[in-house]
């Protein structure tokens, strides 16, 4: 399945958000995540499910003022 | 005790700084410099995760039980952005308040302040407190109390810059005009401009490059700490009038002949 995260493609085989994000290796109390804009809060990423194509931006802080 | 706390909606703080996280040389230093500050508040950016970047992540090196952390929109160009950035920051646990920041020019890094007022009214009917990052203009700052911002942050001198409080005029005027907490935000270059700030009558500083980029961090913090408490001091205690000529602080009477 075809993904864009953050504005990279990327091949994956991931049906929720939650396995996405196991198979980034990112801990989900650290990020957040819009899905084709819309905002997924962190107690449906068990739920959400992806699709080909699906557009996702996954953000965490950094340093700033 | 402190009575003369800064009251930011719901929020209230002892501290009247506000210190970044950016530029530092490593957390270990940030961390070090923020407990020097004195600060409760400490700004974010934020950013796509970087995949690439093996380096622990800033929420790490917060302590959230001393420090409240306020997002920024920093580097949006756009409303769109900037309210998406708010929401995404609320998401990731955040309280739900704002340093709103739309940019307009990407050399001068200056405010966009039609873009920043859209944000504000929309962000504001969402339940979010916001603290509208903006030029030392006077009418804009009223325009974005007017929209609902919880406090209007006038910069000094251009993000980074250093330039210390360049009209102090228009500041001061922001200031005696607004009913909600004036913050001044960047261009904090060394303690004595944020006793100025302070001096004029500001609710509060934020700062991060002054601090971040000093040669010792974390002294630089102590000193904005004690800075920012000296220049509250001296606004609270009321400064005299200038005036042209001399007058005494001697008696002129019964001087020896």
């Amino acid at each position: 399945m075809k993904l864009i995260i953050n504005g990279q493609e990327k091949e994956l085989d991931c049906a929720r958000i939650s396995e996405l994000l196991d198979a980034l290796d990112l801990k989900m109390d650290v990020v957040a995540v819009e899905l084709n804009k819309n905002i997924v809060h962190r107690e449906n990423f068990e739920n959400t499910k992806l699709k080909d194509n699906d557009k996702l931006e996954i953000v965490t802080a950094v340093g700033g003022g | 005790m402190n009575d003369d706390k800064l009251k930011i909606g719901k929020f209230e703080l002892n501290s009247r700084l506000i210190i970044g996280t950016g530029k530092y040389e490593n957390f270990d230093i940030m961390k070090k410099a923020h407990e020097a500050s004195g600060a409760e508040v400490v700004t974010v950016a934020i950013r796509r995760v970087n995949f690439d970047d093996e380096n622990e992540n800033l929420l790490n090196f917060i302590d959230k039980e001393k420090f409240t952390i306020l997002p920024n929109t920093a580097g949006c160009y756009t409303a769109e952005d900037a309210i998406r950035t708010a929401r995404l920051a609320r998401e990731l646990g955040m309280p739900d308040w704002v340093k709103l920041e739309v940019i307009g020019d990407q050399k001068t890094l200056m405010p966009d302040n039609e873009e920043t007022l859209k944000a504000t009214r929309v962000l504001v009917k969402e339940g979010f407190t916001v603290l509208a990052y903006t030029n030392d203009d006077i009418i804009y700052a009223k325009k974005l109390e007017d929209a609902g911002a919880t406090s209007v942050m006038p910069l000094g001198s251009p993000i980074g810059s250093g330039r210390g409080i360049l009209n102090p005029s228009n500041i001061k005027i922001i200031i005696e005009n607004a009913k909600v907490p004036i913050i001044v935000d960047a261009g904090v270059g060394t303690a004595s401009d944020a006793s100025i700030a302070m001096e004029l009558g500001a609710d509060g500083v934020l700062f991060n490059t002054g601090v971040a980029l000093a040669r010792d961090p974390i002294r630089m913090a102590r000193a904005m700490k004690l800075a920012v408490e000296c220049g509250r001091d001296a606004f609270l205690a009321g400064r005299i009038p200038k005036k042209l000529y001399a007058s005494a602080s001697s008696p002129i009477e019964g001087i020896i002949k």
